[in-house]
């Protein structure tokens, strides 16, 4: 009796999903984010911002002859069981062109590794910034409009070199996130630089008190502390704990790190030695055309990664474009829309694009979180400022190269 | 196209439901045989996966090995490595009673998941290993499309028969007297030593048996993927569902373990088409909906069903009793 009913339940389930063939007119991508699991309050500002982009393409003509772009939401859950679980209903079961996400490098190793290079489609990740994925053999069909996180680090080590810090301790999380960063600055600082860093500490995430690991890492006598952490999260505890008890007079902290709930929670005034690193570059026409289109929405455009999502979304829809709508040929485009050449396309152009592709001119798009300029590889360059706390919120203190 | 499309989830949900279905078989040995309660599936897991890639990957700098063997020495190399590690663990723990045990094994499975992300050298840490190579993905004479599905059925082929394998292995075992003396422990421990059986040493077996075969998913796993991370070893995925696959499935039977993860993966793969289907503002909330579908099912199944959809079979032996010669 029980059984039948459970048997219902699956069958009913199984009728669901075999009824819901695609309609025909409509071109799909897959939206594949951590949408449950740890970073589940990042995603949603993700999944929105990419959904944006498509929403633009729609108002404006539409891809093709005028058929309708249509984000498919999966949930990548930040691991590689349900990321591959995702892609693979993406791709075979919706039928999608090409996938944006998942959010999380592991994922996005494990979903390229078993579904998405075999399959020969698309992928651009806004958020996976392992460097193992600029190693994957893709045969060119994975790019990301997030830098590596060689790039951020190595720069924020030049930087800081600059503005006279010379001797610091480092707390990373223990993810591949912070560990990247941290690895990355300290090959830079040390070895090419020959700064000083006293002491170099993972943490992990999510416990209430980091006072014995800020102990342990003031006893070297660096005056600064370089977090590679999130704002929201264990960074914002640590960041409290060490202004607290004084155990540092300096903060530094990468792109993570500069997120609105640190001034939220701790206060300006409090926040006078604070400064943090974050790809997006100087204050550029696409992101003030990008953060005026997100607030449109209801978005918050300062949303951690909202700006590579959007990026990753629209690039797709211009190579989906480029591509005349073949699969087998997007990688292809991909790598031709943001190359440096051609006429300048900025987020939301997306009717002169259209044109200048049916001319069959060449476009280089200019994003929200920089001008991307796909390498070889399909990484990104990534432009990054140095970020100060002033009365307004965050505000740029210098350039990063 | 579209029946394409089918076949190719189908193909990519039967390998998991194989690999799922190492995984609960060998917590089968464990709990459903010897009444261990082992919530620390997601550290053994890793152990094989890991082991694995270290045998297989090509040589990389910065961590030990890669060692380029074939894949089945990379499997097999993982089975041992997981018992290996199950061997000093269960010598300890398991003089724990049953929760206490679950209590240390969760410990355990945690510690195994830091020494993974932090040991650089060994497992190169948080970035995790890519670059594990699949054995029969490459069929470069087929268009794109066939090549897919036929790298997904070689694949699947190759999990069948080793999923295939372990069951009758284990399936002889249950009905060997060791089966009978490991459920005679679990029922009635008193009972069995009084027998003269020597209970912690078959309890260790059992562990380590049970453990070898969780590490040969995770290597399965890691194959399938071409890439392992520790994210893969989040205990909602590789501890938690397990258990749920095992419980639902019926624990004591084999067939039951192997039920159950398919029964679980599909309502858990295929409950995101059905929300899908909800309008699109409810994209994001809708994913939830499946995580509390896997609770709400569990719940029904321990309140109207505790022993499981296939129950453990009553006098053990499932075999037709045509002699009382197998039994002695």
């Amino acid at each position: 009796m029980k059984t039948k009913i459970l048997a219902l339940a699956a069958g009913l389930m199984t009728a669901t999903a075999l009824a819901s063939v695609p309609a025909k007119a409509d071109v799909k991508i897959g939206l594949l984010g951590g949408i449950s699991g740890p970073i589940a309050a990042m995603a949603p500002a993700m999944i929105d911002a990419a959904q944006l982009a498509f929403q633009q393409v729609n108002e404006q003509g539409g891809i093709g002859d005028g058929e309708k772009l249509v984000g498919v939401v999966g949930d990548s859950a930040c691991n590689p069981q349900n990321g591959t679980d995702a892609a693979t209903k993406a791709v075979n079961i919706e039928g999608v062109i090409g996938v944006v996400g998942p959010h999380c490098s592991g994922a996005v190793l494990a979903a390229a590794g078993s579904v998405t290079i075999p399959a020969g489609i698309t992928m651009i990740t806004p958020s996976g910034t392992s460097p193992e994925i600029s190693t994957l053999d893709d045969k060119g069909t994975v790019f990301r409009t997030v830098p590596s996180d060689d790039y951020q680090g190595r720069a924020l080590a030049r930087t800081l070199k600059e503005q006279g810090y010379e001797k610091v301790a480092v707390a990373y999380l223990n993810n591949d996130y912070g560990t990247g960063l941290a690895n990355a600055f300290k090959a830079e600082f040390v070895d090419e630089l020959s700064g000083e860093i006293t002491q170099f500490a993972a943490h992990e995430e999510g416990k209430a008190s980091y006072r014995s690991n800020l102990a342990e890492l003031a006893k070297g006598g660096a005056d600064t502390l370089v977090i590679f952490d999130y704002g929201d999260g264990t960074g914002l505890t640590i960041l409290r704990q060490a202004l607290e008890n004084g155990f540092f007079d300096k903060f530094v902290g990468g792109d993570g790190m500069k997120s609105e709930a640190v001034i939220n929670e701790l206060g300006a005034e409090n926040l006078a030695t604070f400064v943090s690193s974050s790809p997006v570059g100087e204050q550029s026409e696409s992101l003030d055309i990008f953060n005026e289109a997100f607030k449109g929405i209801g978005g918050d455009p300062d949303a951690i990664f909202a700006t590579t999502s959007y990026d990753a979304a629209f690039l797709l829809a211009l190579a989906v474009e480029k591509a005349g709508g073949k699969k087998e040929d997007v990688a292809a485009a991909m790598a031709e829309v943001s190359n440096g050449e051609g006429e300048t396309i900025r987020p939301g152009e997306w009717k002169k694009a259209k044109e200048l592709i049916a001319a069959g001119k060449a476009i280089d798009y200019k994003g929200a979180a920089g001008d991307h300029n796909f390498d070889e590889k399909g990484d990104v360059p990534g432009t990054y400022a140095l970020w100060e706390v002033g009365a307004n919120g965050f505000e740029v203190l210098t350039e990063m190269k | 196209m579209e029946y394409l499309g089918l076949l190719n989830y189908a193909l990519f949900m039967a390998i998991f439901i194989g690999i799922y279905a190492l995984l609960a078989l060998g917590l089968n040995i464990q709990w459903g045989f010897a009444g261990l309660f082992n919530a620390g599936i997601a550290g053994f897991f890793a152990v094989g996966a890991y082991t694995s890639a270290i045998l297989t990957t090509e040589h990389a700098d910065g961590r030990i090995g890669g060692f380029d063997m074939p894949f089945f020495v990379g499997w097999i190399g993982a089975m041992i490595a997981a018992a290996l590690v199950a061997w000093p663990i269960g010598k300890i723990c398991l003089r724990f009673r049953s929760d206490y045990l679950a209590i240390a094994s969760i410990g355990i499975a945690e510690i195994i998941r830091l020494v993974v992300k932090s040991e650089a050298v060994l497992t190169n840490g948080a970035r995790g290993i890519s670059g594990i190579p699949r054995p029969a993905a490459e069929f470069p004479s087929m268009a794109q499309e066939t090549a897919y599905l036929a790298s997904q059925a070689a694949y699947l082929a190759i999990v069948v028969v080793v999923l295939v394998a372990a069951y009758l292995l284990v399936e002889r075992q249950f009905n060997a007297p060791w089966g009978r003396m490991m459920r005679a422990i679990r029922d009635n421990e008193g009972a069995a030593k009084a027998m003269g059986k020597d209970v912690e040493f078959r309890r260790l077996q059992a562990f380590i048996f049970g453990s070898a075969l969780m590490g040969l998913g995770g290597a399965l796993f890691a194959h399938f993927n071409r890439s392992i991370t520790p994210e893969a070893i989040d205990p909602m995925v590789a501890t938690f569902l397990v258990w749920i696959m095992l419980i639902l499935g019926g624990s004591g039977n084999n067939r039951g373990a192997i039920l159950g993860a398919a029964v679980v993966w599909i309502i858990w793969s295929m409950s995101e088409i059905a929300t899908d289907r909800l309008p699109t503002e409810y994209a994001i909330q809708a994913k939830y909906i499946r995580l509390f579908l896997i609770g709400l099912m569990l719940q029904l199944v321990l309140r109207f069903r505790p022993e499981g959809l296939l129950p453990e079979p009553l006098r053990g032996d499932r075999r037709a009793p045509k002699s009382g010669a197998d039994h002695t």
